[in-house]
């Protein structure tokens, strides 16, 4: 039987700040389903998630997104070729992907197409065959594009911070995976990956578009109602400690680097911290705007860098807090101190009520565009459901917004904003930078063409 | 194309957004200033926000050497004082209204796009009525922006080998013709712009007929006609820019060019000239594209990419140009691949096409995902506005948006026959290497 519930959620009146109407409910397997009707294009849009992120990869990086990746090579009924030519025949996108937190599917597609795409999606999800010959020229590929990320110091710095700060919890290791783990994957690692993790237990499904809900729901019951996978996995998890008892610095040589991109910062928030409304806040004050503190030292005010900033990224256990920016060689160091001249500022001076207000009005104005489309409001259900956040978060969020005072402010910046013990990733030209780098704390050195990060 | 910021990806906390009806052509709305500006509306209720989007008919191709790079500079020196409002005052009033912004500066044009809470409209007027009409060109800040443009050059050439690679061939594809100029300037170029360029520039690019401005969202039509007669109308129309006058001549012989960094594989380009967006064969040229790389199942993807490992990647494109512009191939090769092997490999599946044709389900798979582009364009208002003013100021009627779905489906197979032998050829085309340093 189906456990229904209605949500209606966030009727908020004020600026009509609303997540449209949406149902979800239960099926007898565990699936977790989520239904909301879009009309403005005839278009039907899918995610589906479950527990299969990168956290699981233990020693062997790169597990859960090449897993994810091979769901695509082949199922009971169709060729990876198949899958590609039904799907592009008809314009629709069918993509799997894994993040540290989950793995999951995406889909978009015509209303008229909707039969062909669930029973693909069906398929993917429940009868993936993970083709050898498939997977060992993906593996290839991957290999390849492991190395070709590291041409673009921007495309890889993350790793190296996420290494640097997170230790021994896997948040640590990269999603992508690293040569040497990679190389050691095969196909019976991915099917194991697969049968252990993707289960209907902790997993979740939502669809968005233009359709009836009470079809749907049918036609949801009908496809996954009888999927029969292992019992969900119970993993208890420490959130790691990321306080530092001393700042550190981890540069990472690039012999033909132009300019320096670097990371500063320390520990974050964690996707629940009831804070994260104000620290967003104080955050767009600080690098998350145009007019940030920091794009206007770095760039604006000094022409230093084409753009800096800040930012908390967030997973479900931990985060991060990293100021971003990038500087030809021979400025390294001013910028460095500009930046940090910065994030002491808002601990010695903080801010007032004028740029408080500005800042809300930002926050306010600025995310209505990013859930506009049915695809974007298809990933915030499942979202939900991965990092286990409901409607009272959003109800409550625009007033959060707008209940912030500078005191309040005080107290989110000396709990949350990193100030001293500091940690530094630098890619860049060794030769030329690492002297001066000294004096920011003990420096570590790696290679960026070596293994991993 | 370039951008005025890296864009920072934002805080994800809620949904909004009710059902709406499909937009028509009848629910756009236009006029046009006794100056000469262009006004598009489209009233769109479906969130509480709304945009306003400046086309100018500005880019690198209006540009000579010596003040390379200039349009893109005044996609940032926009932001840098105006008359009413100082230095980094744009920014500061639009963030603290709950609006944001960005830019984006080609060849053909320089687009300012301003997103904004419904309320906040006229003050987005006003702003963008200051700095078209009374652009401050301080000293203090050109010389601190050239720095940040210095920066914006820089690393993109140290993250993306595209860019290397693209710059190098553009210059040799075009003997004559400015698209051979890179959007963001030579470094010699952008080091030494006075200010007497800086002010000519502006005058002569800058005027009010010289634009088409795309106003969409939770906005009402009367209420957009009406403040862009309060704070549009009273700009001064000055003579419209001059024309182009080089004409690229065709390319009569293959051309090639290498350039090395340290990177793992090759990267190559072949670039074709091809015809203007404005002209009869733009479909048919786009569908080409699609039909050789969009999708794991097109021609180039399909056998360099997933049937064998020869590329790593492949991608094609059609830039849209007022003037004759270049359909680019871009590939990396995969492990142990040399960029001729790399390169014959593609010129093969070009060949196919041309001595072969396609078939017509082939044909109507990329007909198919044009039409699904077009209602992903639809879906948001950031997608309408953008799309309106580009057909608009390309194909010279916004109203052409709404039908190339239909010009799409009236491309048949002996078209795209006929497009691959014509422009595909050897003496059309130029050739770039981007070869690792040390040879494998």
């Amino acid at each position: 039987m189906l456990v229904l519930a209605l949500c209606a959620l966030a009727a908020k009146a004020q600026n009509n700040f609303k997540v449209p109407p949406y149902e979800t409910f239960k099926l007898k397997n565990g699936l977790t389903v989520y239904l909301m009707e879009q009309h403005e294009v005839p278009l039907i849009n899918v995610s589906a998630v479950f527990d299969a992120g990168s956290i699981n990869d233990g020693e062997r990086y790169g597990l859960a997104s090449l897993t994810a990746d091979a769901l695509l090579f082949g199922t009971q009924k169709y060729t990876k070729a198949q899958i590609e030519e039904m799907t592009d025949y008809v314009g629709a996108s069918l993509s799997t992907y894994a993040s540290k937190d989950n793995a999951g599917l995406a889909a978009s597609f015509a209303v008229k197409d909707q039969e062909k795409l669930f029973e693909l999606i069906q398929q993917v999800l429940i009868h993936p065959v993970f083709d050898a010959t498939e997977f060992d020229k993906h593996k290839q590929r991957t290999l390849l594009e492991l190395a070709q990320a590291k041409e673009s110091p921007r495309q890889v710095i993350g790793n190296y911070y996420n290494t640097f700060l997170f230790g021994n919890f896997p948040y640590a290791t990269p999603t992508t995976g690293s040569k040497s783990t990679v190389e050691k994957i095969d196909v019976a690692a991915v099917k194991a990956f697969y049968q252990s993790n993707y289960t209907t237990g902790k997993g979740a499904i939502s669809i968005v578009g233009d359709f009836k809900a009470a079809d749907m729901k049918k036609k949801i019951t009908a496809l996954f109602g009888e999927w029969k996978t292992a019992p969900a996995r119970m993993v208890k998890r420490v959130a790691p400690n990321l306080e530092f008892d001393k700042a550190r610095v981890l540069l990472v040589n690039k012999d033909d680097a132009r300019e320096t991109t670097f990371m500063i910062g320390g520990k974050g928030i964690d996707y629940n911290s009831p804070d994260y409304v104000p620290v967003v806040v104080i955050n767009t004050i600080l690098g998350g705007r145009f007019t940030s503190w920091l794009n206007d030292a770095l760039r604006v005010n000094s022409g230093l860098t084409y753009g800096a900033g800040s930012r908390f990224t967030r997973y479900k256990y931990a985060g991060t807090f990293g100021i971003s920016t990038f500087t030809k060689n021979s400025t390294t160091v001013p910028a460095i101190d500009m930046a940090l001249s910065v994030l002491d500022s808002l601990h010695k001076t903080g801010i007032n009520e004028e740029i408080l207000a500005s800042a809300k009005a930002y926050v306010k104005g600025d995310f209505p565009p990013d859930y506009e489309s049915a695809g974007a409001l298809a990933r915030l259900l499942t979202d939900m459901f991965t990092y286990n956040f409901d409607e009272s978060f959003i109800n409550t969020f625009q007033s959060k917004v707008d209940g912030l005072t500078v005191a309040q402010a005080k107290e989110i910046i000396a709990t949350y904003f990193p100030k001293d013990k500091l940690q530094f990733v630098f890619v860049g030209k060794a030769s030329e930078i690492k002297e001066q780098l000294k004096k920011y704390g003990e420096v570590s050195e790696k290679q960026i063409k070596a293994d991993g990060f | 194309m370039k951008l005025r910021k890296l864009l920072i990806a934002a805080a994800a906390f809620t949904g909004l957004g009710v059902a709406h009806a499909q937009t028509r052509p009848e629910d756009v709305k236009g006029f046009t200033l006794a100056n000469g500006m262009k006004f598009l509306v489209l009233e769109d209720h479906s969130i509480p926000t709304a945009n306003m989007y400046l086309f100018w008919k500005v880019g690198s191709r209006n540009e000579v050497h010596g003040i390379t790079g200039l349009s893109h500079f005044f996609e940032h020196m926009m932001f840098n004082g105006s008359k009413n409002y100082g230095p980094k005052q744009f920014d500061r009033v639009m963030e603290a209204n709950g609006g944001s912004n960005n830019a984006y500066t080609s060849e053909n044009v320089t687009v300012y796009t301003d997103w904004f809470q419904k309320d906040a409209l006229e003050t987005i007027f006003k702003l963008e009525s200051d700095r078209i009409g009374h652009l401050s060109i301080d000293p203090k800040m050109v010389e601190s922006e050239r720095g940040v443009v210095l920066s914006e050059r820089s690393t993109g050439l140290e993250n993306s080998n595209y860019r290397l690679l693209g710059e190098l061939v553009q210059s040799v594809a075009f003997q004559e013709h400015p698209y051979m100029f890179p959007v963001i300037g030579f470094e010699s170029d952008i080091k030494s712009w006075t200010q007497s360029d800086l002010e000519n520039y502006f005058k002569t690019y800058y005027s009010p007929n010289n634009a088409t401005v795309v106003v969409a969202g939770d906005i009402k039509f009367d209420e957009v006609k009406k403040l862009a007669d309060q704070y549009m109308a009273p700009l001064p129309a000055r003579g419209l820019p001059p024309k182009i006058r080089t004409v690229e001549p065709p390319q009569n012989g293959e051309r090639r060019v290498t350039t090395y960094k340290d990177i793992t594989t090759p990267n190559i380009i072949l670039a074709y000239h091809v015809p203007e967006t404005a002209h009869a064969d733009y479909y048919a040229l786009d569908l080409f594209s699609s039909l050789l790389s969009s999708g794991n199942s097109s021609r180039l993807v399909k056998s360099l990419v997933m049937d064998t490992t020869i590329a790593s990647s492949v991608s094609t494109g059609l830039d849209n140009g007022f003037d004759p512009t270049l359909f680019v191939v871009f590939g990396v090769a995969g492990d142990n691949v040399s960029a001729p092997d790399l390169e014959k490999a593609i010129e093969k599946q070009i060949d196919m096409v041309i001595q072969n044709g396609v078939t017509d389900a082939e044909l109507q798979k990329v007909k198919n995902q044009k039409l699904m582009e077009f209602y992903h364009t639809l879906e948001t208002i950031n997608g309408k506005a953008n799309s309106l003013g580009t057909y608009d100021v390309f194909f010279g009627d916004y109203k052409k948006m709404f039908e190339a779905p239909e010009n799409y489906k009236k491309v048949t197979v002996d078209d795209i026959k006929r497009v691959a032998a014509q422009y595909f050829t050897e003496r059309n085309r130029t050739v770039g290497y981007l070869l690792p340093e040390k040879s494998k």
